[in-house]
Formats: structure tokens, C-alpha cells, sequence
């Protein structure tokens, strides 16, 4: 039926869609009230949060983690803002009216409206990376940063989708304040603003509820820091939220009477089978999204990332695979609560390896640390072991003091020591007096890299027993512990004692 | 090409809940013709409008633009729209709006020259939320003409423009007209559709009342009005069974009735000293009256806006 008129080659509707893209673009940058918290928020928050709160301590792991979490943090702001609020605004000023009317191509709205928040996401990205290399002097690969950028720019898209369903729901009016609602504590509760493992178990246990914490992974895995899951449980959620949220968005504005994707069906065609077929697309989203949060559902499992194992972070290496169930169980512990005594001339402990002083020159720190046994412990016992030292401020997380590996073999790599299973307890407990100041235990399973389970507490002059409550510390597989360490991380100098330590 | 419509509802029913805003509503929109349709407000012209813009549908009868289903990229590809009610991204410049719906058509006109046409470089560019409700509107206006296409639907496109403005905009229609657009106007100024249109298709309660040029119109109306000066007094003469309505303007009275001639002679009659008759056909005005309030079935609620 058309006529020569109604013809439009190629390469004009394909100008059609730039025209579109450009124009949405230039309707963004001259909304500076969504331009400017877009795109300075996250570069502001990581710059205060991620570089300057380490008082110019620059621990690559916590740059870069910094940099996957506020990454994210502003791949959410776009997708959500640039589709939720301005459809809602649009849908109901009769914009999207005038538009359907219009021979515009089909999704080139959509089209036009990803795209921009693609290049937000870019520019906030860029931003970010701009930051830890320059400002935070991270070691931050070529490959690594290409990555991370691919990650975040494709990572909008299911905030897009949510946006889009929000739009589609609630008035112009309520939309600013809705999205709000969803942005921040969404992004809390994916661990973006405080990391998960600071946040209360049961929180941490519900990440990967959320969709923002499948992205979060995604990008700690681009850059080679430690993250949690499978790389297709969170690509499954992020693409099953994608289409399960578009779906149900077109379902909404379709029965407004407003359809993005170019003609609604025509009269009398909204067959069975169409809508069999988005019945089965839709069941196979939730199919998807049930599969990554629950296949994402192992926040603390034993993923060893490229980096501990001394591969490079611009990560020419496989992506790190490893998870909680391949890593070996630990031996079963001996019967007998007692670690050390520190009676017997020597800082050796029942089993395994040390008492042993370490400092954190291996990761780049400064700081230096001794230990020797001295008379007169707890409990009017002979001896207990005195550990003393400086604590640096080379790197971001200093830590100095001395170590126990309850499996630990001679001659064996730090890395490649065994695990032991301590599942069974509910209490270290150990004496500790000292100068006064605050201390840390910490226990570390397979992933030597990730934020450990620390517990603190205070040397006074006066002996005093500590207990850490195993049962209740977050960040540790009690199935797998590597290494108990007793220590500091507060720069300055140190001196502490400790005797009688036992694990019942 | 045989002679078919550009634009057609062939009894299109439209129903929104208890409201039955299309009654069977056929209506043909000719190449080279302006269609002005009228109604009250209500009446399902903007039913009828959104039918053939493809953004709703008949629940029966046909919507056809054309040839083809009006949801057609194709066939949409061959109207330009201006449409009433529609807000407008407050950034955007009116030269960059208008280069970007034109984007969408296959031959459009350069927005520079849809600018100059229409005498908007002043504001051309300029953010679109500062300019005033009229200037929107020329904006709008824009928007269609710069598709050249081949139908313009253009919904009360004068409203809020001032006199010389809307004068300017008529200029641009007749001119269009001229090269052979079609263009489907709604107004609610009757002088607009008296002024602009070939054909005027009037619509109440979803249904086409009365169709036709502007003199078939009036003819089809037997209303006349009788103007002059009386010295009986406006109640005596309002009495009377051939005044349906008297209205005294300056002195004079002006009395519409169905039976010009017998009026007269009561008239002369009983009035000696009466002057300055003069005896009108009704304009469309009265005739849109008429008409509509005929087809309200005695009802008697709806007046032109």
C-alpha cells in the first residue's frame, strides 16, 4: 500500500535513531539536576570513601574494590533516574502520546534512552577509574579497566528495565521520591555504600537479592579483587531482571495504551500464542533470576581471585572460578581445646605452626614486629609470649603480630597450607595485657585476600581474658580455618602479651 | 489513481466504559480538502482523531489511513500531527524539535526553512518552556508542517495565538492548502472553519450530524435572523410563536426564526414605526447551534464552547 512517499531508505532511519539518541543526549546535559548528582556523586563518594579516608594509605585491593562498588553505584543512578522519572514525567504530560503518533521508528524512543544512559555510565565510570589512577595510584591494568568499563556499561541495562517498570507505574510527582526509595537502599543492602561484609549476617545472607550486588561481583571480578558466586548465576539474575522488569513494564504501558516498541498488534491479533509466548518468557526470567540469587547466595565462599595468586590485575589470567565447595574441608581438630601455653620455652603451639611473627612487608607495608617469651604470664604461669613493633602507614590495612596455622606444615607456601575445622567450637579465648591499646583477631580462611572475620579488643596493664564468639564472627568458614592471627593495624608503636590460648 | 480517501472511518464505534464517545461514525478525508470538524466538546472528535492517528483502536468499523491500518509506519510516515494538550521538553530549542520530528519522515523540510516560513526565527532559538502558550503552539505547528506531508491533522492549532499570529498561521494553511496538502483541522472557532475550510463535517454525541461546504451548511438550516429597530417592547416581541431568540444589540433587536416571511408581516403589522430591517441567513455559528442542539434530542445542554 505505500507509496514512494512513505519509503525511507536505511540510512535515513537509521539517522532517525542517531537524531533521537542526540537529541535525548542533549535533553540530559541541559537537565543539570540530573546531569551533575549522576555523574559527580559516585566520582565524589569514591574520591571521599575510597582515597582520602586512608588519610593517603593506598592499598591496591581497597582501591579497587572501591572502585567496583562506586562503579556500580553509578551504573544504578542513569538506568533508574533517566528511565523511571523522565517516562513517568512523559507519560503523563502526553509526550509518549504525540510521539506514538508520530512515524518514529520503532523502540528508537527505547533505543535512544539506553543509549543515553550508556554514556552516563561511561562518563561516571571514566571518572572513576581517572580517580584511582591518578589520584589513588592504583594498579589498574589496560584490560582491567576496558572490563570494568564493559561490565558497568552493560550493567545498566537492568536498571533501565526496573526504571522503565516504575515509570510505567507511578506519576511524574511520586516518581523522583519512588526511585529514591529503591536507589539508596538498594544500594546499601548490596553492600555499594558500606561493603556487605561490615553489614549484619542476615543482611549479608540476603545480597544477592538485589540486583546491584550480581554487578558488584561482576566488576570485582573485572578487576581482579575478591568477589563471591559464579560468573553465570549473576549474569543469569542480571539478564532474568532485565527482561522480567521490560516485560512487565511494556505489559503496563500496553494497557495504557502506550506502546515504545513501535504499532501494537494489529486489531484482533493479540493472539494465544503471543501470549503464551511472553507467558514462557517471562516464567524463563523468573526461572533465571531464581537460579542467581540463589547460585549468588555464598557471600563468604572460598573464591581465590586472580590476584592471591600472584596472577596480575589487568587479569590476562582466567577469571577466578574457585568457590567455597572446592576448596578442600579442613582436617578435624584435636580433642584438646589448648593452642599454647607458652611454658615450654618456645612459642610453638600443640598443633601445627607458630606462634610466628609477621609483618605486612609482603603486601607492600612498612611496618616491623618481634616477639619473645617473657616471664611471669597469666595465672601466675612461667612465661607468655610478648609481641612488639611499629605499625606502618604504607598501606591502606597495616596489620602486624603473630600468627598460629592450626594446619600449617613446614616447607609448605603460605598459600598452600591446609585448612583445619574448627566448626565444632564456639569460643577462643586467650589472656592478653598491654600498653593500653586496641587490638585485633584474626582469622582467615582460603581466601587469604578477602576482608577477614577480625574481632577486637584492648590490652590493658592487668591480665584480662578475651573471648571471641566464633559462632557469631561474619567473614569466616569455621569448616576452613587457615590462620589465627593476634595483632595491630593502628599505625604508631605496639607491645602486647598473650598466654593461655585456647579454642573450645 | 482512482479516487480514494487519504483518511476514512467507515462506522467506527468506540466506547470508553459507559461512554459511547463514537457512534457509528463514518468520515472521509479528500485529497486537496480541508476538513474542519466541529462538535462540543465530548462529541468524539478527539475519538475520532486518535482512530485515525492509529493510537487507539474501533471496537467496530474500520480506521483507515491511507489504505492501510493507521498503526502502519508507512502510512503514518504520510501525516504530519499537531496535536492539543501536549507538553514539550522544556530544554530543547524549537529548531532542534523541529529538525528531529522531521527526522522521522522521508522528505522533510529543513527546519530553517520551516522557521522562516513561519516567521519564528525570534524565538527559534530559545529554550521551548520559556516561550508563551501561543508560541508553543506555532512551535508545534512546525513540528507538522516540517514533515511535508502529504495530511496534516492539526488539532485546534489556533488556540492561544494572538490575533496577528493566528492570521499568519491561516496564511500558511491556505498556502499549504494551495500545494496541494490535505489538512484535517478541529477548531472550536467557527470563523476559523469559515475562514479555512472546504468542508465541514459537524459531530455530536459520535455521530455525524451534518456534512458539507460551509454554504451547504447554512443552507440546510432554515434559520434566519431579523434585524431592526422596534418600539414594541423586547418581552412582547420575545412572545411571539415565530421569535425563538431575541438578542438586542445597540438599540436595534435581532430576532432568529424559522419563518422569516411571517414574521415580517406580524411585524409591520404591529409595529408602524419599525426600521432598518434587514433580514441574514444564519452564519455557521447559528447553524452549528442548530444543528447540534437538534441532535441533542431536546436535551438542550450543549452550546459551543
Amino acid at each position: 500500500m505505500s507509496s514512494g512517499h512513505s519509503q525511507m531508505s536505511g540510512s535515513r532511519v537509521f539517522a532517525a535513531y542517531l537524531g533521537d539518541i542526540r537529541f535525548e543526549l542533549l535533553k540530559m546535559t541541559r537537565t543539570p539536576a540530573f546531569a551533575v548528582p549522576t555523574i559527580i556523586f559516585p566520582a565524589m563518594f569514591y574520591l571521599l570513601f575510597g582515597v582520602l579516608v586512608g588519610g593517603g594509605t593506598k592499598d591496591p585491593q581497597f582501591m579497587l574494590q572501591g572502585l567496583a562498588r562506586w562503579g556500580v553505584f553509578g551504573v544504578m543512578a542513569p538506568g533508574l533516574f533517566g528511565f523511571g522519572v523522565s517516562l513517568a514525567f512523559e507519560r503523563e504530560q502526553g509526550q509518549l502520546v504525540l510521539k506514538q503518533a508520530l512515524p518514529m521508528p520503532s523502540g528508537s524512543y527505547l533505543v535512544a534512552r539506553m543509549v543515553n544512559a550508556m554514556v552516563f555510565v561511561l562518563v561516571s565510570a571514566l571518572l572513576l577509574i581517572g580517580i584511582a589512577v591518578f589520584v589513588g595510584h592504583t594498579p589498574l591494568g589496560f584490560g582491567a579497566a576496558l572490563r570494568l568499563l564493559l561490565v558497568d556499561v552493560l550493567g545498566v541495562l537492568p536498571f533501565c528495565a526496573i526504571g522503565l517498570f516504575v515509570g510505567a507505574l507511578i506519576s511524574g510527582q511520586a516518581a523522583p521520591a519512588i526511585i529514591n526509595l529503591i536507589y539508596l537502599p538498594m544500594a546499601f543492602l548490596s553492600g555499594l555504600l558500606v561493603p556487605l561484609q561490615f553489614l549484619p549476617r542476615a543482611l549479608q545472607t540476603l545480597g544477592p537479592i538485589w540486583p546491584p550486588y550480581h554487578l558488584t561481583q561482576l566488576s570485582a571480578a573485572a578487576v581482579g579483587v575478591p568477589w563471591t558466586g559464579s560468573i553465570g548465576s549473576h549474569l543469569a539474575a542480571l539478564v532474568g531482571v532485565t527482561v522480567l522488569f521490560f516485560m512487565l513494564a511494556m505489559r503496563r504501558l500496553g494497557s495504557r495504551g502506550i506502546s515504545l516498541l513501535g504499532p501494537a498488534s494489529p486489531a484482533g491479533t493479540t493472539l494465544p500464542l503471543r501470549r503464551a509466548v511472553n507467558l514462557v518468557v517471562m516464567a524463563i526470567a523468573i526461572g533465571l533470576v531464581a537460579f542467581g540469587v540463589l547460585g549468588g547466595n555464598t557471600p563468604h565462599a572460598a573464591n581465590v581471585a586472580a590476584t592471591s595468586k600472584g596472577e596480575s590485575v589487568d587479569g590476562s589470567a582466567a577469571p577466578p572460578v574457585a568457590d567455597q565447595s572446592t576448596a578442600p574441608l579442613g582436617v578435624a581438630a584435636p580433642d584438646s581445646p589448648v593452642i599454647a601455653e607458652f611454658d615450654g620455652g618456645s612459642a610453638n603451639a600443640a598443633y601445627g605452626i607458630g606462634f610466628t611473627a609477621v609483618d605486612d612487608k609482603g603486601r607492600g607495608g612498612d611496618s616491623t614486629v618481634s616477639q619473645e617469651l617473657v616471664d611471669g604470664g597469666a595465672s601466675s604461669s612461667k612465661a607468655a609470649l610478648e609481641v612488639s613493633g611499629e605499625v606502618g602507614t604504607a598501606i591502606q590495612y597495616p596489620f602486624v603480630g603473630t600468627s598460629f596455622l592450626p594446619n600449617g606444615k613446614p616447607q609448605v607456601e603460605f598459600l598452600d597450607q591446609g585448612f583445619m575445622d574448627y566448626s565444632s567450637r564456639h569460643t577462643l579465648r586467650f589472656d592478653a595485657r598491654g600498653d593500653g591499646k586496641s587490638y585485633m583477631v584474626v582469622i582467615m580462611g582460603p581466601r587469604i585476600d578477602a576482608i577477614p572475620a577480625m574481632y577486637g579488643f584492648v590490652a590493658g596493664p592487668e591480665w584480662q581474658e578475651v573471648r571471641v564468639p566464633l559462632q557469631e564472627l561474619g567473614g569466616v568458614d569455621l569448616k576452613r580455618v587457615k590462620v589465627i592471627s593476634i595483632g595491630s593495624m593502628s599505625p604508631g608503636q605496639f607491645r602486647f602479651q598473650i598466654d593461655g590460648v585456647r579454642i573450645e | 489513481m482512482p479516487q480514494t480517501p487519504l483518511a476514512r472511518l467507515d462506522a467506527a464505534h468506540k466506547r470508553f466504559g459507559q461512554v459511547k464517545a463514537l457512534d457509528g461514525l463514518t468520515l472521509e478525508v479528500n485529497r486537496g480538502e480541508m476538513l474542519a470538524l466541529l462538535g462540543p466538546n465530548g462529541a468524539g472528535k478527539s475519538t475520532a482523531i486518535a482512530l485515525l492517528l492509529g493510537l487507539q483502536r474501533p471496537d467496530a468499523g474500520s480506521a483507515q489511513l491511507f489504505g492501510a491500518e493507521p498503526q502502519s509506519l508507512d502510512a503514518r510516515r504520510r501525516i504530519g500531527v499537531m496535536m492539543q494538550e501536549v507538553s514539550l521538553s522544556p530544554v530543547m530549542h524549537p529548531r532542534e524539535m523541529i529538525a528531529q520530528v522531521g527526522s522521522y519522515y522521508p522528505t522533510p523540510y529543513n527546519a530553517d526553512e520551516v522557521i522562516r516560513r513561519l516567521g519564528l526565527e525570534k524565538i527559534a532559538d530559545r529554550q521551548y518552556g520559556k516561550l508563551s502558550g501561543g508560541q508553543k503552539r506555532q512551535v508545534q505547528f512546525g513540528m507538522a508542517v516540517g514533515s511535508r506531508a502529504e495530511l496534516l491533522f492539526l488539532d485546534e492549532p489556533t488556540v492561544g495565538l494572538d490575533l496577528h499570529a493566528r492570521e499568519a498561521l491561516w496564511k500558511v494553511l491556505r498556502d499549504l492548502l494551495h500545494e496541494g496538502v490535505s489538512i484535517v483541522l478541529t477548531t472550536h472557532y467557527l470563523e476559523e472553519a469559515e475562514a479555512l475550510a472546504d468542508r465541514v463535517a459537524v459531530v455530536t454525541h459520535g455521530r455525524m450530524v451534518a456534512s458539507g461546504s460551509v454554504d451547504e451548511i447554512r443552507a440546510h438550516v432554515s434559520r434566519k435572523n431579523v434585524i431592526c429597530r422596534s418600539s414594541l417592547a423586547p418581552d412582547t416581541l420575545r412572545a411571539w410563536p415565530e421569535v425563538l431568540d431575541l438578542r438586542e444589540d445597540s438599540g436595534a433587536v435581532n430576532l432568529a426564526t424559522r419563518d422569516a416571511e411571517a414574521l415580517l408581516r406580524r411585524l409591520l403589522a404591529a409595529d408602524a414605526s419599525v426600521r432598518d430591517i434587514e433580514v441574514r441567513r444564519a452564519g455557521l455559528a447559528e447553524a452549528f447551534a442548530e444543528i447540534t442542539s437538534a441532535s441533542a434530542d431536546g436535551t438542550g445542554g450543549e452550546k459551543m464552547q
